[in-house]
This record gives structure tokens, sequence and C-alpha cells, in this order.
């Protein structure tokens, strides 16, 4: 069965067993309990400011969510194909040169310095070079996100490459494995589990420079992504929390995607789960 | 079928290097077993990757079938100790692992090597999914499926409880009758040795050199285990691996 198949099957059968159904069910009384919480805060912050709003509660926020709809949905799709483009390029450089960085001793000793000197600075320290290399447009946006997640993919890669067991490559090796089939058929599947755990990281990381790149400069509210949208409503709280709340919806659904990538690409580890 | 001639092994290089294996000489004709046994860390699993093509010796020749062993052959199987199979494959992929490395596809005697090791049923499951037992007998399956001339093997069933370690011994016996090829099995079980080596060869501490040779021409039924025979190779081995050098 080829792979894609296996995925479509897998699906079904979840539908089947009721298991999805179980997921959505847990997943609606959690986002239940944190719109409650937000309300208590929400009463609690009104309190003690003497009734001013300066947290909306989610009622306000998820209807101006509906009156800003058209506005917040293009800024919405904006922020995440910069922030999605982004990922893609740290994941498409990051993940194969720590791979090899990992494994490859000699690459490691040459690289592994510039890596420790360049990882620790914050890279919105460039942004200003950054704005006057790539002008003020999308590509600067997705350059600083891009850049920030390298270096995160980069290290994570190169340490899951590092604790690759000897026996693993003994063993292809001793097969007849070449080096690029070592690659392909020990080091890329056994460091998969731990670069999607840091790609979910990376979302998170990646929001937060997402948010510095579209707030930094020139504020464009229509087509300036939700960062843009978040601060320019500083005078008017609800629709400041309507593009918040749809920030969370990006990621929720990168969050998603991902795990649904794990499923897929990671099968045996959730057999070796199931049977312990 | 495999000749070592003053094989010498050393581990790192220059200065820091240190002597694993000392000039070991060693024949087995096709077809026919031998087994290392020496204590822990002495260098028999050093001197196994050598004629494995994993790792270059420093000094003497190797060779298998009248060629020198210049990297991992094709004739030859390694099975390892924990069977080496990879946790991401199902049983089926790591079984012909060799297979896929190489282009090609499972042939029509991997479903039947699969059952002659009572594996079919569980094909399609991950390593981490199936006992130890089984484990060891994906890595037999797997060393099988390019049907090798030589078998070499590092303590293949250690760390298994007694009756499955038994149970995958008669297995191999089989196994060795039908399929024929010569084998090298490095283990530091004094009984295991005594039952499938036709020759055992007892190395020192380390550097590993060759202390004593045990001839045991009457092994192969599997009923040895009760043989006295196979009780006086076992207390020879015993004494051989005591004596001080």
């Amino acid at each position: 069965m080829s792979r894609a198949r296996r995925a479509g099957q897998w699906l079904v059968d979840r539908v089947e067993d009721r298991g999805v159904w179980r997921h959505v069910a847990i997943y609606a009384a959690s986002v239940l309990l944190l719109l409650l919480l937000w309300e208590v805060a929400s009463v609690v912050i009104r309190a003690l400011k003497g009734g001013r709003e300066y947290l909306p509660n989610p009622i306000i926020a998820i209807r101006e969510m509906v009156r800003l709809g058209p506005l917040l949905f293009t800024n919405f799709w904006i922020s995440a194909w910069r922030l999605v483009l982004a990922i893609l390029i740290a994941f498409a450089t990051g993940y194969p040169l720590g791979l090899l960085v990992g494994h490859e001793r000699r690459l490691d000793e040459l690289i592994s310095p510039i890596i420790y000197i360049v990882y620790p600075i914050p890279q919105v320290a460039f942004i200003l070079m950054l704005f006057l290399i790539f002008g003020i447009g999308h590509p600067v946006k997705v350059a600083i996100v891009a850049i920030a997640l390298f270096f995160q993919l980069l290290v994570s890669a190169r340490g899951a490459a590092k604790q690759i067991s000897l026996e693993h490559i003994t063993s292809v090796l001793s097969a007849g494995a070449s080096r690029w089939q070592v690659y392909r058929h020990v080091i890329l599947p056994a460091t998969l589990p731990s670069i999607l755990t840091s790609l979910r990281v990376s979302i998170g990381l990646g929001m937060a420079f997402l948010y510095i790149a579209e707030t930094a400069g020139a504020i464009d509210p229509v087509r300036g992504g939700l960062g843009s949208f978040i601060k320019n409503s500083a005078y008017n709280t609800g629709a400041q929390f309507a593009g918040i709340l749809a920030m969370a919806l990006l990621g929720f659904c990168l969050y998603i995607i991902i795990d649904v990538v794990e499923r897929i690409v990671c099968r045996w580890t959730y057999t070796a789960r199931r049977s312990s | 079928m495999i000749v070592l001639r003053d094989v010498v092994v050393d581990y790192g290089r220059g200065t820091r290097a240190v002597r694993a294996v000392d000039r070991v000489t060693l024949d087995v004709p096709r077809g026919q077993s031998v087994a290392l046994i020496g204590p822990s860390g002495c260098g028999k699993s050093t001197l196994l990757f050598a004629v494995a093509g994993l790792i270059r010796p420093a000094a003497g020749e190797i060779r298998i079938a009248d060629e020198a062993v210049e990297g991992p052959r094709r004739d030859t199987a390694l099975i390892l100790q924990n069977a080496g199979l990879l946790p991401w494959k199902t049983v089926w992929q790591n079984a012909n692992l060799s297979l896929f490395l190489g282009k090609e596809y499972p042939k029509a005697t991997a479903e039947a090597v699969l059952e002659e090791l009572g594996l079919s049923d569980v094909k399609n499951r991950y390593p981490s999914e199936l006992s130890e037992g089984m484990k060891r007998r994906v890595g037999i399956a797997r060393a099988l499926s390019t049907s090798p001339q030589v078998m070499l093997m590092d303590e293949p069933l250690a760390s298994l409880d007694t009756l499955t370690k038994e149970r995958i011994q008669d297995l191999f016996l089989k196994l060795w009758a039908r399929h024929a090829f010569s084998f090298v099995l490095v283990t530091h079980d004094i009984e295991e040795a005594a039952f499938l080596g036709q020759r055992i060869v007892v190395l020192s501490a380390r550097p590993a050199s060759v202390k004593a040779v045990v001839d045991n021409p009457t092994m192969g039924g599997l009923d040895y285990r009760e043989a006295p025979t196979f009780r006086d190779v076992v207390l020879r081995l015993r004494a051989e691996l005591e004596r001080e050098t």
C-alpha cells in the first residue's frame, strides 16, 4: 500500500472508531474552559481597574471578529502564508544542514563554533539591516522569521543527529548502505520525531518574530498582516483581541497540521506507545 | 572460505591507538562453523567487524572466497547483538533491508524465509511490537535474505531467557543444515559456543589473541545438549577461559 493510501485508510479508521469525535469533544471542552478563564480574568481586571475595559470579554472579541471579518481574514491569510513560507524555508535549509553537522564530525568541528556564536544573538537585532536589504514589503517579514527558525531547527537537528545509535548505522552499513542511504534510512527517520517537536516550538517562536516584523516600520492595517492589524487597533481593545484570537487560530491550525504529518511519517512511534 | 592471517586491529590512530586484536590466524572452511569465545571486551566483536569489512585491520590479511575483504560484501551477512533492527521499518522492510538498499526486489524465497522463521503473521508490524525472541529471528531473516555464503554473528542471542535462546539455537542449526553457509559466531556463552561451534576458538583478554582451539566434531544434533561429549567440551572451554596466560 502506498503511504498516501495508508494515511487515507488511517483517517477513515479513526472516524469509524469514533476516535476523532472523542478528540473533537475534548478540544471543544478545552476551548470552553479557556473562554471561561478569559471571562473570569476580564471581570477581575474590570473590578480592579474601576470598570475600565482593558481586557474585553470573549464575547466582545468574537463579535469584533465577525464584524471585521473580511479585513481580518485578509490579514490572517497574509500572516499565515508569511509564517508557513518562513517555516518551510527554515525547515528545508536548517534540517539537512543540522543533520550533516551532527553526523559528520569534521564539519561539526568547523561549523559548531559558528553556531554557538550566532545562535544566541536575537535575530531581530539585525532587523534594520534586513529592512535595508529586503525593503519594506513581504520579503523582509519572511526573512526575519526564516532566519530565526533556521537556527532553531539547525540546533535541534544537530542535537538529534548526535543521539543516533551507532548500532543502527552499523546495521545498515553492514547491509551495504552507501553514505546517502545511511542518511535516507537511518539519520532522517531517526531524527524526524524530535524535529517535529522542534517545529512545534518554532510555531510559537515564529509567531513572535512575525509580530515584531509586522509591527516594525510602517503599519498597514489592510494588508500588513495580523501584527499590523493588532497594533493598529491599539485604541479598540475589542478589535485588538479579535486580531489576537486570529493569531491563536493560526497557531492552532499549524499545530494540527504538524500532528497529522507526525501521525503519517512517524507511525512507528505510535505503535511503540500502543504496545508498551 | 574465510581466511585470517596475523590480523591486527587497532582502535584509534597514531599515538592514541589501542590494540584490540593481536595477530589472529584462523581458517573457516566452506560450510563449517567456528565459535569465538572470550571475556567481555576482549576484542572479539572488533575482530568480527573486521571480517565484515566494517573496520580495516592495521596489519595482516582477511580473505573471503579468495578475495581480500575491502568493505561489506554481498555474500557476507552480519547479525548484530540486538538484531540491529530499524524501529521505523516494518518486519518485512527490516528483513529485506539489504535487498532494498541494493535496489532489488525481495526474492520469491523472502516469504518462505519469514515463514520458516515463524514471522509471516507479523511482517507488517514494527519491531517495538515484537518480543525479544521475535526481534532476533527478524535479524536472522535479514541475514538470510541475500542467501549469503558467510554468516557473521555478534552475540546474536545475548540477554534472552534460556528457553527462548535454546529454541533459536535449534532453529539456527536447522537453517545451517538447509542453507549450507559458513559461519563465525562471537559469544561469551560457553554452552552456546559448544552447541553451535564445530571448532571453538578461545580468545585471551584484550588484546584478543588465540589462546586455545577446541575441536567439537560431534556437534550438529538437536539433542547434542544431552550428550556426554557436549559436557566435556563445556568443561574444557571453562578450563581454558579460566586459565591464566
